[in-house]
């Protein structure tokens, strides 16, 4: 009887430690996170004067940013984020791959590889960008060097033209995030059990077999895991775009992307400068918000699916 | 390991067998050094011997690039404002993020699970599309051109991982270790901070790592919230240096290595826990 009431007091004051020691963290991420996610869903339905939330509106700026003068710059900036999602997926997370087998391969060395390559990516998008802005521009050392071999003529505009400037944008952020596939690959590769190899090796597959038989399978979790967070990533592209081609995603908007869109409506940078268009900017968020919700738990079915149990 | 090396084969073929691999391997390391080789050398050199001489060491180690920066562009100032932004969110995030991963891990609240959850649906939340709601707020909470308010918004961005980080370790400690405490008479307060903590070192370690890392970098919130030069951090004075001192090119590249020297620093010495961090992210799911 003594024990049971002891108990249920100890229940009681675990109660309440438990919801002031919650309350702080809780306080903090409901405030500058929670509450201004859900207003910014809630306002996109809403008209708007600058800053203040006016009547109702329905669905009508939803409507707004599929016509005229929105719509080319929508489709623009969701090709361009579909198109660095890609770029990413092949030059990123598919040479990553070759990268962590052929270290995976190798006893020595690993962690040597691995720290260098991961180092660009503890530092700054901004930082990043503006070095490969420095190294890339015209008369900048990457022109000189294509001179010097003899592989380009005269300057280099590759920042400049429209045909290029993205993809230039998607091999600098591939450059930045390397190490991030190579780390993650090699754990994966690494919880794999050395029998499956040896079985597969004593069947007579090689290495190129190996890897695509019988490691590839086993690395659904870690395909799966890459290929969320480049998705969420690459809809999210802002600082390389804004450090490297300005906010307008220069030149004319072929860098343009669905964030950088957001943040001239938001931030009045579209049209007139300092003119924004709120009611809009809400809209074009709620829809990213479903963009990458949906992607995000549509990508996590499909490789969770895909997972072998061994 | 073992199970890889190809058997029956002489030495020298089967190294001979790995020479493209390691070729690529070699090349990309070249891809990752030489642009930041690039960079350190051209911060001791004028902007003409930055033409003349591309990949040379410089002439002479000149330290007034980076004394240039420092003062003419005030880079000193906005370094203060990242040190204390950055140090600021670091410890707010661990202080707030254990108090609450301790309840939610130890305790048999009957809503552990449901709280826990609303934490970890932040991870994910894509909180820039939040930016205008958020801009309002701050303006209304007088935090607009305030290192506070930086402080505040990162730490709310980085708590649902830091909860998820403690509450995973906490979990798996043996329930004796506070249930022992408490026959003693210790206060909740004494056990999570003199018991529990200490107990979960690497995941104040991860926490503080990841959390340094992606406050000193961000860029966004400082360019939405901060307009005034006094409160500026390293990021987004970089972001108006490259176009504001385009010819200065030695004044660039030597403000470029100041603002990635502690970062530099820092994967130096914790290289290993980075690596092994990241790689432990992508098994979690």
């Amino acid at each position: 009887m003594a024990n049971l009431s002891r108990t249920s007091s100890l229940k009681r004051t675990q109660q309440r430690m438990a919801v002031l020691f919650i309350l702080p963290a809780l306080a903090v991420y409901a405030l500058f996170v929670l509450y201004p996610l859900a207003m910014s869903l809630w306002g996109s339905f809403f008209l708007w004067k600058g800053l203040r939330m006016g009547e109702f509106a329905g669905l009508s700026n939803f409507a707004r940013l599929f016509v005229f003068p929105s719509d080319a710059r929508l489709y623009g900036a969701l090709w361009h984020n579909a198109s660095w999602f890609f770029g990413i997926m092949l030059f990123q997370n598919g040479i990553g791959l070759l990268f962590a087998w052929l270290l995976f391969l190798r006893d020595r060395g690993a962690a040597f590889f691995q720290s260098v390559f991961f180092f660009p990516a503890v530092l700054s998008p901004v930082i990043v960008g503006a070095l490969w802005r420095l190294l890339l521009a015209p008369g900048g050392v990457v022109e000189w060097a294509l001179n010097g071999l003899g592989l380009h003529q005269g300057s280099l505009t590759v920042l400049g033209n429209s045909h290029t400037a993205l993809w230039v944008l998607i091999a600098v952020d591939a450059w930045n995030w390397m190490g991030l596939p190579v780390l993650i690959y090699t754990a994966g590769l690494r919880q794999i059990s050395g029998q499956i190899f040896e079985a597969a090796r004593l069947d007579g597959a090689g290495n190129a077999r190996m890897l695509f038989s019988v490691a590839l399978p086993l690395l659904m979790p870690a395909l799966g895991t890459l290929t969320t967070l480049s998705f969420i990533n690459t809809f999210n592209q802002f600082d390389i775009v804004y450090v490297m081609q300005g906010v307008q995603g220069n030149p004319s908007y072929a860098t343009d992307t669905l964030v950088t869109y957001f943040y001239r409506l938001a931030f009045g940078a579209e049209g007139a400068v300092g003119i924004t268009d709120i009611g809009l900017a809400l809209a074009l968020g709620t829809m990213l918000f479903l963009i990458l919700s949906i992607g995000t738990l549509l990508m996590l079915r499909f490789f969770d699916r895909r997972t072998v149990q061994l | 390991m073992s199970a890889l090396a190809i058997p029956n084969r002489p030495a020298l073929s089967r190294q001979l067998a790995r020479l493209p691999g390691w070729i690529v391997l070699v090349v990309w390391t070249a891809a990752v050094l030489l642009p930041l080789y690039i960079l350190v050398v051209s911060c001791f050199k004028t902007t003409a011997e930055i033409y003349d001489n591309r990949l040379g060491l410089p002439a002479r180690f000149a330290f007034d690039n980076f004394v240039n920066a420092w003062t003419r562009a005030d880079l000193g100032h906005n370094f203060l404002n990242s040190l204390i932004v950055t140090g600021g969110a670091v410890t707010l995030t661990i202080v707030v993020s254990a108090m609450a991963a301790y309840p939610l891990s130890r305790y048999r609240l009957g809503w552990n699970a449901i709280m826990l959850g609303l934490f970890l649906s932040g991870i994910m939340l894509p909180i820039r599309l939040a930016s205008v709601e958020l801009f309002t707020l701050m303006r209304n909470l007088g935090l607009l051109d305030s290192l506070t308010g930086l402080i505040l918004v990162y730490s709310a961005i980085r708590i649902p991982f830091a909860v998820f980080i403690f509450a995973n370790f906490m979990r798996v400690l043996p329930s004796e270790l506070d249930e022992a405490a408490r026959m003693d008479g210790a206060g909740e307060v004494r056990i999570l901070f003199q018991i529990i903590l200490p107990m979960v070192k690497p995941a104040v370690s991860i926490v503080a790592i990841f959390t340094a890392i992606a406050v000193w970098n961000d860029f966004f919130f400082p360019l939405i919230f901060i307009f005034d030069d006094r409160y500026k951090t390293v990021p987004l004075a970089i972001s108006v240096f490259v176009g504001q001192f385009r010819t200065d090119w030695g004044l660039v590249f030597a403000s470029l290595a100041i603002s990635m020297a502690p970062i530099l620093i820092m994967y130096c010495l914790l290289a290993r826990q980075i690596r092994e961090g990241v790689g432990a992210q992508g098994g979690m799911k």
